[in-house]
C-alpha cells in the first residue's frame, strides 16, 4: 500500500501537475489574455504594499533561480566547473536560507495586508487567498528545511527531479528523503498545477523585450494584427 | 521628412463655463464600469488648484513626462533598467486617495427605512468595500475654488508669483480647465510601457492601450505627466481616453467636444513631421519646447507638404481636412492656442486658448492701451506657467489679439465704424479678424469640427480584434 502511494506521489502526480501546468498556461494564454496580469493592488493601497511585495518578489526570484539551476544541473557537470558537491551544498543552503526567509517575511506582510486592509480584503477573490496560503505553505516548508533539516539533496531529490524532466522517472530516489522535504515537493507541485489559473501567470510576461524596443511605438490599424494575435508576446 | 497626421483639439478657455457637460457623456459611455468608476477620461478642474489626481502637475512629486537637462531626452522616472528593478512596487504610482474612492449612495434607505422622527438620509458608501465612506476628493473637488485657500499653495503654476496674494479674497481669480488625454506626439506613457501595449495610431495619432497586451505593470499611469492613464483596479489593466475613435472614424467629434454647450472645443487634423519629434522634445531650455513643437507642425497649405504627405500614404480625406483644420489656424497661424505644460516634453496635442478676464480697476489709472492683459485679473505669469513654461510673450500676444478682436468687432457691430487700428498693433488684418470672429464667437458646428472619415470596409475581422483598440471587451 505504501508503495502505491509513493508511486502515485512521486511518479504519477508530478506528471499530472506538469501537464496541467503546460496545458493550462497555453489554454489560458490563448483564450483569456485579457486577464493575463498580476492584478496589482498597488493603486488601492500604495504604501502598505511596499516592503512585503519587494521582499517577497526578490526572495522568490532568487529562490526560484537557485532551485532551477541548482537542482537541474547534474553534479558531475558542476564538478568539472570546479564546484564540488560540498561547495554546491554550502551555497545552496545559505542562499536558500537568506532568500527563502526574505520571501517568507514578504509573504507574511502581504498576507497580513490582504486580511487587514479593507480595500484589499474587499477585492480579494477566493482564488487569491488560496494561492497566497499555498505560497506561504510552500515557502515555509522550504525555508524550514533549509534552517532545520539540512538534508543533502544532491544525490536524492536533485537526480529525481532530473529523472522526471528527462522522462526517465525513478521514484525510488525519493525513498529515504525526510517527510518535510516530501511535503515541500508535493505542495510545490500543487502550486505549479494551480498557477495557470491564478494571477501568477504574470511571471511569464517578464517584459524582457522592453529593453530592446524603441520608446515610441506606432501601429497602423490592422498592421501587426496577425503578429499579435499569435502566440507571440 | 516623415509626415504623419494627428487628430488634435483646441479648447477656448475664454468660453468655458465649467458646466461639466463634457464629462457626463464621456463618463456614461466609457467609464461607468466596475473598476473604472474613479476614472474620468474628461474632467473639468478649476484653476488655481491642485486638481485630480492631487498635484498632477507637480513632476517633482509624480515624476511624469520627460526631462532633457543636458539635451538628452530621458524619462523623468528613469529608464528601462530602473523600471525593471522597481517593477514590483512603483514608488511613483499615485494612490487611489489621490483621485478618490468611488462611492454611491444607499438610495434604498429613502424608501425602506422605518417611520421615524427624522428625515431619512443617504450616506455615501464605498463602491470598493461597501462600507460607509467619507468623500474627501474628486475630479472637480476644488470646483469654483472650493478649499483652494488651503490647497492652492500646492499649485505649481504660481511659480514666480506670490500665491498668498492671489489666494486672498480681493485678488482671487479663477478659470476652468477641462482635461482629456493629450494624445501626445512624444507620449511618455507609450515609452514607459514595459509590455509595449500602449501605441500611437499611425493614421490619426490617437494613443491607445492594447487591452489584450496590457499586463498591468502600471508605469504608464505614473509616466503620464497629465495623469490621464488610469489603472482599472478590478481588471488589473490600464485604460485611457480613446478620443472616441469610433466617432472620429465616422467623421464625428468626440462626445466631450460634441456636447460642449459653450462651444469651446475645436477638432481637426494637423500634419506633423515625425522626424522632428525627438529634436523638439530634447530642446534644453524649457521655454524653447513650445516653439520647437510648433515647428514640427507642417503647413497644410504648402503644396510641397501636401505632395509629400500624399506620397507617404496619408489618406486624401485627411489631407483635405488638414487644409481646413480649425486647429491649425488657432494653434499655428494665429498663435492663439498653446500646449499645456510644454516643459513635460511629451508634445501634447490638446491645446488651450488662454482665457481673458476682467480688467482690474488700476486700468483707470494707467489708461487702456496697449498692454491690457497685464492688468487682467488672471496674472499672465500664471497662464504662461500653465501654457508656455513661463514664457509670457506668446501668451500676452494671444490675449492682446483676443482683446483687439473684441475692440474691432465692437467698433464694427456696435459703433458701426470699423476701426482696424488696434489690429495692426498685434499683427492682424481685417479679414483675419473676421475669420477669427466667425470661428471663435459664432463657432458653427461645421467650422469647429473638420474631421475626416476613415475607410474601414477593408478591415480584417473586427470581431477578433476586440480589445486591441483601447477599449476592453466584456469581461
Amino acid at each position: 500500500m505504501k508503495n502505491i502511494f509513493h508511486t502515485l506521489a512521486f511518479l504519477v502526480f508530478p506528471y499530472i501537475a506538469l501537464t496541467i501546468f503546460v496545458v493550462g498556461h497555453s489554454y489560458r494564454f490563448l483564450t483569456d489574455r485579457y486577464h493575463w496580469n498580476s492584478k496589482s493592488s498597488e493603486l488601492l493601497d500604495h504604501d502598505s504594499l511596499k516592503y512585503g511585495v519587494i521582499l517577497f518578489h526578490w526572495g522568490i526570484i532568487f529562490t526560484f533561480l537557485g532551485h532551477f539551476f541548482g537542482l537541474l544541473t547534474p553534479q558531475p557537470f558542476l564538478d568539472k566547473l570546479g564546484i564540488s558537491s560540498g561547495l554546491h551544498e554550502f551555497i545552496a543552503l545559505y542562499t536558500g536560507m537568506l532568500f527563502g526567509f526574505m520571501a517568507l517575511i514578504g509573504l507574511i506582510l502581504i498576507l497580513r495586508r490582504r486580511f487587514k486592509n479593507p480595500r484589499i480584503k474587499a477585492t480579494s477573490s477566493t482564488n487569491d487567498l488560496v494561492l497566497l496560503v499555498l505560497l506561504v505553505f510552500v515557502v515555509f516548508a522550504g525555508t524550514y528545511n533549509s534552517f532545520f533539516q539540512r538534508y543533502n539533496v544532491l544525490y536524492t531529490i536533485a537526480p529525481w527531479i532530473r529523472s522526471i524532466v528527462t522522462f526517465t522517472p525513478d521514484p525510488d530516489l525519493m525513498r529515504e528523503v525526510p517527510w518535510t522535504y516530501k511535503i515541500h515537493i508535493l505542495a510545490a507541485l500543487t502550486l505549479l498545477a494551480f498557477s495557470p489559473f491564478t494571477r501568477l501567470v504574470h511571471i511569464w510576461s517578464v517584459p524582457v523585450k522592453y529593453s530592446l524596443r524603441p520608446y515610441l511605438s506606432f501601429r497602423r490599424r490592422w498592421q501587426g494584427f496577425h503578429k499579435t494575435f499569435g502566440l507571440e508576446e | 521628412m516623415k509626415i504623419k497626421a494627428q487628430i488634435a483639439m483646441v479648447m477656448n478657455l475664454d468660453k468655458c463655463l465649467g458646466c461639466h457637460t463634457c464629462s457626463i457623456p464621456c463618463k456614461q459611455v466609457w467609464t461607468n464600469r466596475r473598476g473604472a468608476e474613479y476614472m474620468w477620461f474628461n474632467n473639468v478642474e478649476t484653476k488655481p488648484g491642485i486638481g485630480y489626481p492631487k498635484k498632477w502637475e507637480d513632476q517633482k512629486l509624480h515624476k511624469g513626462g520627460w526631462e532633457a537637462s543636458d539635451g538628452k531626452l530621458r524619462l523623468r522616472a528613469g529608464g528601462r533598467a530602473k523600471k525593471f528593478v522597481r517593477i514590483f512596487h512603483n514608488p511613483d504610482l499615485p494612490s487611489l486617495d489621490d483621485y478618490y474612492e468611488p462611492w454611491t449612495y444607499d438610495y434604498e434607505q429613502l424608501t425602506s427605512c422605518p417611520r421615524s422622527q427624522r428625515q431619512p438620509t443617504t450616506r455615501p458608501k464605498s463602491l470598493i468595500t461597501g462600507a460607509n465612506t467619507d468623500v474627501k476628493w474628486g475630479p472637480n473637488w476644488e470646483d469654483d475654488l472650493a478649499g483652494v485657500n488651503t490647497t492652492g499653495a500646492g499649485d505649481v503654476n504660481f511659480s514666480g508669483l506670490e500665491h498668498e496674494i492671489y489666494l486672498q479674497f480681493k485678488k482671487v481669480f479663477m478659470f476652468y480647465l477641462p482635461r482629456i488625454c493629450e494624445h501626445c506626439l512624444n507620449p511618455a506613457c507609450v515609452a514607459s510601457c514595459p509590455s509595449g501595449a500602449l501605441y500611437k495610431r499611425d493614421e490619426d495619432g490617437i494613443v491607445l492601450v492594447d487591452q489584450e497586451r496590457c499586463r498591468g505593470w502600471r508605469y504608464c499611469v505614473s509616466g503620464c505627466p497629465y495623469k490621464k492613464v488610469y489603472f482599472n483596479w478590478e481588471a488589473g489593466r490600464s485604460e485611457k481616453c480613446i478620443l472616441c475613435y469610433p466617432r472620429i472614424e465616422s467623421g464625428l467629434p468626440t462626445l466631450c467636444a460634441h456636447s460642449c454647450v459653450g462651444r469651446i472645443r475645436y477638432m481637426g487634423v494637423l500634419l506633423y513631421d515625425a522626424d522632428q519629434i525627438k529634436k523638439a522634445a530634447s530642446v534644453v531650455d524649457d521655454r524653447g519646447v513650445y516653439k520647437a513643437h510648433v515647428e514640427t507642425l507642417l503647413n497644410p497649405n504648402d503644396p510641397d507638404v501636401i505632395a509629400a504627405a500624399r506620397e507617404q500614404g496619408v489618406s486624401e480625406s485627411f489631407i483635405i481636412a488638414a487644409e481646413k483644420s480649425p486647429v491649425y489656424k488657432l494653434a499655428v497661424e494665429w498663435g492663439l492656442a498653446f500646449p499645456p505644460h510644454p516643459e513635460f516634453r511629451t508634445l501634447p496635442m490638446v491645446w488651450y486658448v488662454p482665457p481673458l478676464s476682467p480688467l482690474i480697476h488700476e486700468i483707470e489709472k494707467y489708461g487702456s492701451k496697449p498692454d491690457q492683459p497685464d492688468f487682467m485679473r488672471i496674472p499672465i505669469r500664471y497662464l504662461a506657467n500653465l501654457l508656455t513654461a513661463g514664457d509670457e510673450a506668446p501668451v500676452r500676444l494671444a490675449l492682446n489679439r483676443l482683446m483687439a478682436l473684441r475692440e474691432f468687432m465692437r467698433s464694427t457691430r456696435v459703433e458701426d465704424q470699423p476701426d482696424s487700428g488696434m489690429l495692426d498693433h498685434v499683427g492682424m488684418t481685417e479679414p483675419v479678424a473676421r475669420e477669427m470672429y466667425k470661428l471663435l464667437a459664432i463657432a458653427k458646428y461645421d467650422d469647429r469640427f473638420v474631421i475626416p472619415t476613415t475607410r474601414r470596409a477593408d478591415d480584417e475581422d473586427m470581431y477578433r480584434g476586440r480589445g486591441r483598440l483601447g477599449f476592453p471587451r466584456e469581461s
